[in-house]
């Protein structure tokens, strides 16, 4: 699988943005010259926390703050989908508030916000969210080992409960697969695929024969492509990048890492150390009748942000001194992928 | 920050004079300089006590404290007792805000830890050899590089270029807004880092006046604020060149090199008017001689900056061939008769000014500049344009400030005149008193690189530091800084670990203090403790985050940390308190529920501490269920396999016996073959267990199992028949 499109260098845009970043995602795009992109925001000399729409501008590479929405505690996750036409942004905080910001189509500006308080939800952090494409639902899981889907309308939303498992499980990472299924990840590599029309417990677990000395890990992050909704992806720690194909249980599929004392050679690590965000990479050629995995992006705590293919070599998009914490590839320009720096800084790169 | 307060009135107290007790008595002398910040605390009076304590970086934590409320007395009723203030103590540096000072801290990281790996490099090289100093190689190079690296960050702010005059009338421009920290960097630089242009040492001093000279209007008389005032009038006069201004401006820049804008002001003369040029021919001539004088004058230096006038020339034979020529050139306009026919008198004054400058007349020169560090930089323009040793340029420079006296020190001055005092202690203390952790920590390395002495004495260990020497004093005082800030405390593991003697005592202390309650903050912890080999530490750490989760009902998170941790004692513990629940909950076949732990559990055993025993006890139910209706031989098999290995095992919980034995019954009484599935050893250890457990129920401490009363007469009547059954078989 030849990456020629990816020979040549990225153009890289750092932006200091003097706040630490928690998280940074692109907005849908409603045309080519309205491009967004959210940005939570943590201010450590007032100790204040926000939102941020900041506009992008490509050419020149700017970044210019548009709107911004003060939040009640730092943000621990964050998502953006569309919801009917209109972008909406989602929000989970280190205090386990629900955050809900619809923003017009047009110049993204704020319209209005649906906030579920600390509480109802879960007890401590919501450690991660993710929102069905249509925006309709949104899975929220914890550490508590509880898992909510929120129900969102015009103006109200409407939170039930699908599992708790009494803090006997944690849950790290969740991903919509359908409109009834979605993924979770955990402690100790642990994977469970939910279906909806199955309620009690989860459908399916992944029991991976991991290689013996291998150091179990926390899930941190989980990607489903929609065409492909029997493999899930995922990130872990030591540059551990995996596949679970539903079809094949017992097997992960490794794509990079798996510790070194592994055996398997083969396997480049592409990180030593946690993978914070594993996406799908659509701006990567790829052959549809192929089993292979798609190409992916991954981040991690070593500052490397690369591009993951099976059977190929990893390709290094940025090495940076920090941590990357978060990442986005924009979904209308898949060339275009934005990621927050530990220091305080957002870089943008543009693929040619 | 609060104002100053002229008093006290309720509600507030002052935090030093408060309520007669200071710790500290103050002197009447020191009174006057004694400044009191109001504390607005919002408490009723009385105050009775107040506990002042450092919290995170420059802030105090400020308790105050109501005297206890008096029974009955219901005059405090809704009072609160007392209150926390913080109070932040200053912004620190007024140039560079805390944010921006992050930005440099990040960014210095790379070029730091550079530099340090190459040091390192170098002497493991040279180890063995007489000298580990890095000094005799070419050290200075990397130094350079480092020291290029860290002066990038300094900047500021870029200025938006000024097109308000542009074209003939903008006399300077500027491209960014200068920094006095950046300056203080430069300077060092070029004194200790740059090897290589040691040789042009006046000129680039040259350059650095022309870069930083606005800095020190703040305190000082400048060219550059002249130059400012008179930019801003230049637009509303009408005949420039007899304003007394434009020849003082003018002969100031001249005196500090500032070439370009001389002749750039020169052509703005009257006399270069198309109308005027017929009957100012001569003025205009002697007008142009001197630009053309002021642009060819020599100069000992490679190249200079686009657009920047002067013949550089690079060896010191031809500069001096040069420069003879010139004073000749500047000597025979001086002479000539032309200034008799010129009859403009502010011109033929204000030129001749600017000729004696050129020769080098000491009396133009002082007159001509504002201060003692332009009059210095003048010197080396048109007295002694050599290179000269830095002791000479110390005398000079004392020479200068005895010429151009100080009312009120600068931060760089003082800086100057360390460095020119080859004083590396007082650079130190300049260094230190004036900008901070960060500039003494980064600077140390271009002291070093500077001598040989310097190196020496930085480096050499010291008994009253307690063993340590100045270069890990000011390093451990950095990472302090840093590591008081949540979001640059990540950084500090790289100063400690070039600490060879506190250095990483500190950091066990640095990571020790990180808060558990993230994942996320959690793993960029351990990360570090992977990183330098910390793995007593991060297992440490991780036994906190364990015992944290599982306080705090996160019984998965828990369990997992203390896994990583391998705290197989914890694991027990927790064990303990699990199987009370598990009793309740999995002898009512859900094991759903438990089912991610025991995954969690994994298959290695030894990980697992006692909680081994839920995924041996869901094995075994599982495979009780998978007995149906009493056919499968072999399944029946498997099951008595797992119940013989549970009752061996010692983590098997006493309670769980006869538990386990009553939901084996109807494997002990298997009729559906002519064998018993369990043979006579086998029942008799069964027996035994029984009889432990018998003897277990008379403690006080047994809990009983929530089973039908008869389940223990079954249990013994199961295994007695067994017994007999397998006597026979056998």
């Amino acid at each position: 699988m030849a990456v020629t499109a990816l020979s040549e260098r990225p153009e890289i845009h750092r932006l200091p943005q003097y706040k630490y970043v928690d998280a940074v995602r692109w907005l849908p795009a409603s045309s080519a010259f309205d491009r967004f992109a959210a940005l939570a925001l943590f201010d450590s000399d007032s100790g204040a926390c926000s939102i941020e729409i900041h506009s992008f501008q490509p050419n020149p590479v700017t970044l210019s703050p548009h709107s911004s929405w003060v939040s009640p505690s730092r943000v621990f996750s964050l998502k953006t989908s569309q919801f009917r036409q209109k972008p909406i942004i989602v929000a989970s905080t280190f205090a386990g508030s629900l955050h809900f910001l619809f923003s017009d189509p047009a110049d993204a500006s704020l319209e209005s916000e649906v906030s579920v308080p600390e509480n109802p939800l879960h007890s401590g952090t919501i450690s991660c969210i993710d929102l069905m494409d249509g925006g309709v639902e949104c899975v929220t899981v914890g550490e508590d080992g509880r898992i909510n889907l929120v129900a969102i309308g015009d103006s109200n939303v409407t939170p039930r409960r699908v599992f708790d498992s009494s803090g006997l499980v944690s849950y790290t990472a969740a991903k919509w697969a359908s409109p009834m299924e979605f993924a979770t990840g955990g402690y100790g590599f642990s994977l469970q695929w939910w279906d909806q029309r199955k309620p009690g417990g989860p459908a399916s677990q992944f029991k991976g024969n991991w290689p013996q000395k291998m150091t179990p890990g926390i899930v941190h992050s989980i990607d489903i492509h929609p065409s492909r909704k029997h493999t899930c992806l995922a990130g872990g720690p030591l540059g551990t990048v995996f596949a679970w194909d539903l079809r094949w249980q017992q097997q992960p599929i490794i794509l990079s890492g798996g510790g070194a004392g592994a055996g398997n050679t083969s396997i480049q690590s592409i990180s030593e150390s946690e993978v914070w965000e594993v996406l799908y990479d659509p701006y990567v050629k790829h052959s549809t009748t192929s089993s292979r995995i798609l190409p992916s992006m991954i981040c991690s705590e070593d500052g490397i942000l690369a591009v993951l293919e099976q059977g190929g070599d990893p390709i290094e998009l940025l090495a940076e001194p920090c941590a990357i914490n978060s990442f986005d590839i924009d979904r209308h320009y898949p060339s275009d992928v934005i990621c927050s720096l530990e220091w305080e800084a957002i870089a943008i790169l543009s693929r040619q | 920050m609060p104002g100053v307060a002229s008093d006290s009135g309720d509600g507030r107290s002052e935090v030093s004079v408060s309520s007669n007790g200071a710790l500290v008595p103050i002197s009447t002398e020191a009174r006057n300089s004694i400044v009191v910040y109001p504390l607005h605390h919002g408490l009723e009076p009385p105050i009775a006590r107040l506990a002042i304590s450092w919290s995170r970086g420059n802030s105090l934590r400020v308790s105050v404290f109501r005297p206890p409320s008096v029974e009955g007395s219901g005059e405090s009723e809704g009072q609160v007792g007392g209150k926390v203030v913080e109070v932040k103590l200053s912004d620190g540096d007024p140039e560079i805000s805390d944010a921006q000072w992050r930005r440099i801290a990040y960014g210095s990281v790379s070029p730091f830890a550079l530099l340090q790996s190459r040091r390192s490099a170098i002497s493991s090289l040279s180890w063995g050899s007489a000298s580990t100093s890095p000094y005799h190689l070419d050290w200075w190079e990397y130094v350079m590089e480092y020291s290029k690296d860290i002066s990038s960050l300094l900047s500021g702010p870029k200025l938006p270029s000024n097109p308000i005059i542009e074209d003939s009338k903008t006399i300077f421009k500027k491209g960014e807004e200068p920094t006095s920290l950046k300056a203080a960097w430069e300077l060092m630089e070029l004194f200790y880092a740059d090897k290589q242009s040691q040789a042009w040492l006046p000129e680039r001093l040259v350059d650095w006046l022309a870069d930083y000279d606005s800095l020190f209007s703040s305190t000082l008389a400048t060219t550059h604020s002249k130059l400012v005032d008179f930019q801003n009038v230049l637009v509303n006069l009408q005949v420039i060149e007899d304003n007394p201004k434009y020849w003082e401006v003018m002969s100031s820049a001249l005196a500090v090199g500032w070439l370009d804008i001389v002749v750039k002001m020169l052509r703005l003369h009257g006399s270069y008017q198309l109308d005027q040029l017929s009957n100012r021919e001569i003025e205009n001539g002697l007008v142009e001689a001197v630009a053309v004088l002021v642009s060819k004058m020599p100069r000992l230096r490679p190249e200079s900056a686009a657009g920047q006038l002067g013949d550089c020339l690079k060896s010191k034979p031809d500069f001096i061939k040069a420069w003879e020529k010139w004073r000749s050139q500047i000597t025979k306009l001086d002479c000539s008769a032309f200034w008799i026919q010129c009859n403009n008198h502010q011109t033929r004054e204000g030129l001749k000014n600017m000729l004696q400058i050129m020769l080098g007349n000491t009396e133009s020169l002082c007159t001509a500049t504002c201060n003692w560090i332009e009059l210095f930089i003048s010197h080396f323009l048109y007295i002694r344009p050599f290179t000269m040793g830095v002791d000479s340029m110390y005398i000079l420079a004392q020479k200068c400030i005895q010429l151009k006296p100080v009312s009120s020190a600068h931060r760089l001055t003082g800086l100057m005149i360390g460095i020119l005092g080859e004083n590396t202690e007082v650079v130190l203390a300049e260094c230190s008193r004036e900008y901070g952790p960060w500039m003494v920590a980064h600077a140390i390395e271009l002291l070093t690189a500077g001598s040989e002495h310097a190196e020496i004495l930085l480096h050499e260990e010291r008994h009253n530091l307690g063993g340590i020497s100045i270069v890990e004093l000011h390093r451990l005082v950095y990472a302090q800084v840093l590591s008081s800030h949540a979001l640059t405390w990540q950084i500090a593991p790289i100063y400690l670990t070039s600490c060879m003697k506190q250095g990483m005592g500190l950091l066990e202390i640095l990571l020790y203090k990180q808060p558990v309650q993230h994942n996320e903050m959690l793993l960029k912890n351990i990360e570090i403790c992977r990183l330098y080999d910390l793995y007593h530490v991060s297992s440490n750490i991780m036994k906190v985050a364990g015992v944290y989760h599982w306080k705090h009902g996160r019984i998965g998170s828990g369990v997992f940390w203390l896994q990583q941790a391998q705290d197989a004692i914890r694991l027990h513990k927790i064990a303990q308190q699990l199987f009370d629940s598990v009793g309740k909950s999995i002898s009512d076949e859900s094991f759903k529920q438990w089912e991610g732990l025991i995954e969690l559990l994994g298959s290695e055993s030894k990980t697992a501490g006692g909680l081994e025993f839920l995924r041996k006890y869901r094995d075994f139910k599982k495979s009780l269920q998978r007995v149906p209706g009493e056919k499968s031989i072999d399944a029946a098999r498997e099951a008595v396999q797992s119940l013989i290995l549970l009752m061996k095992n010692p983590s098997t919980p006493q309670r769980f016996w006869l538990p386990l034995l009553y939901d084996s019954l109807k494997l002990l009484n298997w009729q559906d073959q002519d064998h018993p599935l369990l043979n006579v050893s086998e029942t008799n250890l069964l027996l035994n267990k029984l009889q432990e457990l018998s003897l277990a129920r008379l403690r006080p401490d047994f809990i009983e199992p929530s089973l039908p009363p008869n389940a223990l007469s079954s249990v013994r009547l199961a295994l007695a028949t067994n017994l007999g059954r397998a006597m026979l078989d056998e």
